[in-house]
């Protein structure tokens, strides 16, 4: 075994990483300051994918400019789905996992029957499918851009949530709803705009990982589960999912590297089970939290 | 008299009316076809009726329900293979097409018919004594709960997978024959596989039934309701709940047992988060807190799905997920509410016109 | 209780001479399947294929070209004299209910025959219901072999046909060293025991092999040890979405395809459109069938097509083609069943039965002759290498000079030889219905 190839493998872990916390980031913030399970989380992803490739596709739209589009788009049906829906069951958490299956059900059944269910597919730059090399160490630029969006969006989530007077209010409900509440502070506006938020990053994760992967309309599926553990290792806060994904991302790789992909997997399942009989309230839960 | 709904004799009713509609169609249908479905329609009963005894009762919401009826189905297409192998030839194709020559361990239960079947009804329930007992001991609840059952249901689906030369890989199992119990075939196409699920659900209702009126079963309702409180009481509410949950989890490996002896068959598609998923849309739009309802809910979306599936073609997963976001919104304890707010409604019409009883507080539900 | 069992396995072995599978309910061979046929009624067969779900990719493409091809033999005067009737159901991507929606094809509507299936597991969902009826299955795609039932006719090509050509043409061109890359599952681990034999038999050298889990779409790892052994081609039986995001990360990450190309069983027309042609291009597929193909028989088979009302999704392939085959298989075998027992009499077995050595020229088949093998119901075909071009379209390279045999078992020859009445045993004793 070479230096070399371990190295590799560590660097693969930080992009995995980067990958399984931006599918995770919408679900964090939803879950973190709502307390609401949203299984629609992968249809939303999706949903990014689609909008990337109709504006591409019909508009002729720079895939570069579709990334921020899609967050717009998604986080627009965000805002009809919490208008239309959660804000009603709010009180309900394990309702709220059921009625957003149901969603998710509709969405991309409906995805379906517009898009039909053959692949698309998003063109990029040439630039964007290469790669390039760092001594030994081999790095995919896609791969790059993918780490870079995320951690611009981790910079951009906690600039908003701890620089901004928005940021405080989301805190401020997020301890306490009716103490906030009787400070003035509309928490039934801080949820509508914090779930369109979570939807548009949905938006964005799906519109990088239409380029990575393929578009389908089941392509969200395969990142729910694993956005989810992010979120409850975590514990529902940003930095433990961050820490969660990292950890994770690495352990998947090194895992990957001396056994194989398979295997890999179901070891994280097992460890995340372990770790959470210890932990059940995750990493970084605020003590006293219940819900 | 007080809402019908709540009156236990009436439920009892209710449930010999459900089963005696359901012994009379074989006695007037000849069609295998219809037998053999309605047989697979009364498996997915029997898991609804589990997580309604699991999440209704227990407040348990499970989310991995496949896990203990993708091992107890495991168990019997195991079972069902070993019967078929001789011994000139006993070793399952399975492993021969991977290069076993030999029959590993894990298989070395199923190789007796009596003792294949205790373990494949055994470990599932056993895997969900002790998970449960692991989890609800650290107290994880609710939400939580639910996503550790499915990272466990994704860890079985990946290792059952990967586990080719001794599971099968993503083919599955297929024994290539149908069950025998001793020197009896059990034909899946006629109406003894009927009466066997028809038995199977018949028994196992009446059991959930008498569990959720004994104190067990109401001690189980009130930690659902609040579990601090009752802990405070001095009830170790993680036994409560490893019990019940290890209950529904017997249940569902039956289910499992019962499905493979329908089908012949069993693949990892058992353990599909999809899958689990749906045996809880059977009990939520059946209605959760009734048992009755979550089985019917099941005939009822598996009858949707095989019949008005085949008119509306892509356009039913529109229709089933609107309409269970509806039944979510607006009736949180599924179509069984509507029964209830009926009977509540002649209950409440026919107290005006006879007596002026004070409206009581409403009393606890037993159903 | 040991004793008792083996026993009753004999004489359900015994009676099983009779018919396919041993019943209590079943009195003889012509109730298993329930119907007689009428002169002048149209013909049903059923046709089941996901149509939603996620397997609706390849399984829809499948149902629109089994109605071109019953359209086209309806046209011609049908099958025995009149119209097939198909019967077209959902699968709905669940294997559950395959299986489900086999038994009211079979029962229920009493259809004649059965086209079913993408995957194997679906097949192996279905089977043991179509063997209990002594009924007959086309599989119409590639499959891993290793079965020996008297109930199928397959129609695509088997593993040991697939990577003839394929391995000694590329180590012939690029190198002995190989790396295989597989899906985590039974057919590719099944082809890719087949290729070693002609790797072997090429002087080839095998680096390293992984697979990875289905569905998934993180190929860095892989990759990784890819680029760290350095061979000269990858071998690659990765499926579905995954073989889409396996090729666009195998560019992303820096290889290149005229040092290092990927030789597939799997990526074809489809697969390179929905990937964009940029990541296919330079890629080698082994096929029975290119829609590329260049004869007359393969032109009127894609124009017409095309233009027809099922052409929607712009393409054949290869899976599509030996779809189509199959429908003319069943005609053949249908006719000469007929002609043998009678019209009323033809019951799904003996089509089956009657369907040894069937051919279908090259004046229908787009792929060239083939015809279905005596004994294992499995078909003779040539297996092609196509090398996939910045269009998307592929490119014959090379195509083998006569049709390669089917042989179920060709990797396990200890277990036996498939012939017409199950599998022999090298100590001659016969066993059927094996899957």
């Amino acid at each position: 075994m070479e230096f070399g190839s371990v190295l590799n493998a560590l660097i693969l872990g930080l992009s995995i990483a980067s990958i399984w916390l931006i599918a995770a980031l919408g679900l964090t913030i939803i879950y973190g300051a709502a307390g609401v399970i949203n299984m629609a989380h992968g249809a939303l992803i999706m949903l990014g994918a689609y909008s990337a490739y109709m504006l591409q596709h019909y508009v002729g739209v720079p895939y570069l400019l579709c990334i921020p589009a899609s967050f717009v788009i998604v986080a627009v049906v965000g805002l009809i789905l919490e208008r239309g829906l959660i804000q009603y069951l709010y009180n309900r958490p394990l309702d709220t996992l059921l009625a957003t299956y149901g969603v998710a059900l509709v969405l991309v059944q409906g995805v379906r029957l517009i898009f039909g269910s053959d692949p698309k597919y998003l063109a990029v730059p040439e630039i964007f499918s290469s790669s390039f090399m760092i001594g030994s160490v081999s790095i995919s630029t896609f791969r790059v851009i993918v780490l870079a969006v995320t951690a611009l969006l981790v910079f951009g989530i906690w600039v908003l949530f701890y620089k901004t007077r928005f940021g405080v209010q989301v805190r401020a409900v997020m301890q306490n709803k009716e103490m906030a509440a009787s400070f003035g502070i509309n928490a039934s506006r801080v949820y509508m705009l914090t779930f369109a938020l979570g939807a548009g990053l949905a938006g964005v994760a799906g519109s990088l990982f239409g380029v990575l992967n393929i578009v389908l309309p089941t392509m969200g599926d395969s990142y729910v589960v694993q956005a989810f553990l992010m979120v409850v290792v975590g514990g529902g806060s940003l930095a433990g999912t961050i820490i969660a994904s990292f950890a994770s991302g690495e352990l998947q790789s090194m895992f990957a590297f001396f056994t194989n992909d398979t295997f890999a997997r179901f070891l994280i399942f097992v460890l995340i089970v372990v770790f959470l009989r210890f932990k059940p309230q995750g990493l970084f839960a605020k003590a006293g939290v219940r819900r | 008299m007080g809402n019908l709904y709540y009156n236990k004799t009436a439920q009892w009713i209710a449930y010999a009316a459900f089963f005696a509609a359901l012994a009379i169609i074989p006695m007037r249908i000849d069609d295998d076809f219809l037998l053999n479905q309605l047989a697979t329609y009364g498996v997915y009963g029997l898991l609804a009726l589990s997580i309604s005894l699991c999440w209704g009762f227990g407040g348990i919401l499970n989310l991995g329900q496949g896990i203990a009826f993708g091992l107890g189905a495991y168990g019997m297409a195991m079972t069902m293979q070993m019967q078929s192998q001789t011994v000139e030839n006993p070793i399952p194709p399975i492993m021969l097409n991977n290069g076993l020559d030999y029959l590993p361990y894990l298989w070395w239960p199923f190789q007796n018919t009596a003792s294949g079947l205790i373990f494949a009804l055994g470990i599932p329930t056993l895997f969900c004594a002790v998970f449960g007992r692991i989890m609800f001991k650290a107290r994880v609840s609710g939400a939580f709960f639910a996503i550790m059952t499915l990272a466990m249901l994704s860890a079985f689906y990946t290792i059952i997978l990967d586990q080719q030369a001794y599971t099968g890989g993503v083919n599955g199992i297929t024994p290539p024959s149908p069950l025998r119990l001793g020197s009896f075939e059990i034909d899946p196409y006629s109406s003894v596989g009927y009466w066997v699920v028809f038995f199977a659900l018949l028994i196992a209702t009446v059991v959930a039934k008498l569990i959720t009126q004994s104190s067990f079963g109401l001690v189980t309702q009130a930690i659902r309701d609040d579990a601090e409180r009752v802990r405070f009481l001095g009830y170790s509410v993680s036994g409560y709940e490893t019990v019940i949950y290890s209950i529904s989890g017997f249940i569902a490996a039956i289910a499992g047992c019962l499905w493979v002896m329908l089908v012949q068959y069993v693949s990892p598609a058992q353990l599909d988060v999809g899958f689990s998923i749906s045996m809880v849309i059977w009990a939520a739009i059946g209605g959760r807190m009734s048992l009755i309802g979550s089985i019917i809910g099941a005939f009822v979306i598996q009858g949707g799905q095989s019949y008005l599936g085949d008119a509306f073609l892509s356009t039913w997963l529109l229709f089933l997920g609107g309409f269970f976001i509806l039944v979510v919104r607006f009736l949180p304890n599924g179509l069984a509410s509507l029964v209830e707010a009926g009977l509540g409604l002649i209950a409440t019409k026919s107290k005006t016109a006879t007596s002026h009883e004070p409206n009581g507080a409403k009393p606890f539900p037993a159903e | 209780m040991e004793f008792s069992r083996r026993k009753l396995l004999k004489t359900s072995l015994a009676a099983s001479a009779a018919i396919g599978m041993p019943h209590l309910w079943i009195p003889g061979s012509s109730e298993a399947w329930g119907a007689t046929l009428k002169k002048g009624e149209p013909l049903k067969v059923g046709v089941l294929f996901s149509l939603t779900g996620a397997l609706a990719v390849p399984e829809e493409d499948s149902t629109l070209v089994l109605q071109y091809a019953f359209d086209e033999i309806n046209k011609a005067g049908g099958v025995g004299g009149v119209p097939v009737e198909p019967i077209i159901v959902d699968a709905k991507s669940d294997f559950s209910v395959y299986s489900e929606k086999t038994k009211e094809l079979m029962l229920r509507e009493k259809v004649i025959a059965l086209f079913a299936c993408y995957t194997s597991a679906s097949r192996k969902a279905i089977l043991p219901t179509v063997m209990q009826r002594d009924h007959l299955l086309y599989y119409p795609t590639c499959y891993e072999g290793a079965e020996c039932t008297q109930n199928a006719i397959c129609t695509g090509p088997l593993a040991n046909q697939h990577s003839k050509d394929l391995i000694p043409y590329m180590v012939e061109n690029f190198g002995k060293k190989v790396f295989f890359v597989g899906s985590n599952y039974v057919w590719p681990k099944e082809s890719n025991k087949n290729a070693k034999i002609w790797l072997e038999k090429a002087g080839g050298e095998l680096l390293g092999e992984e697979y990875i889990p289905l569905g998934s779409s993180e190929f860095g790892p892989v990759l990784n040890k890819i680029r760290d052994a350095k061979p000269n081609f990858i071998f690659s039986t990765v499926v579905g979405a995954s073989d889409i995001a396996f090729h666009k990360q195998f560019k992303q990450e820096g290889f290149k395809v005229d040092q290092m190309p990927i030789a597939s069983l799997t990526t074809g027309e489809i697969e390179t459109r929905a990937m964009g042609p940029e990541f296919g291009a330079g890629h080698f597929l082994s096929a029975p069938y290119f829609q590329s193909l260049d004869n007359p028989t393969n032109q009127k088979f894609v124009e017409g097509f095309l233009k027809s009302k099922y052409g929607k999704n712009g393409v054949t392939h290869y899976n599509m083609e030996e779809t189509y085959l199959s429908a003319y298989v069943f005609k053949a075998g249908f006719e000469k069943a007929a002609a043998a027992v009678g019209f009323e009499n033809v019951t799904p077995r003996a089509i089956r039965d009657h369907s040894a050595g069937v051919r279908i020229g090259d004046d229908i088949s787009p792929e060239g002759e083939v015809w279905i093998d005596e004994n294992n119901f499995n078909t003779w075909l040539k297996p092609k290498i196509g090398q996939c071009q910045g269009d998307g379209t592929f490119k014959v390279v090379k195509s083998a000079d006569a049709q390669v045999a089917p042989d179920p078992f060709s990797i396990y020859p200890d277990l036996g030889v498939c012939t017409k009445d199950g599998l022999k045993a090298p100590d001659g004793k016969i066993r059927k219905s094996v899957i």
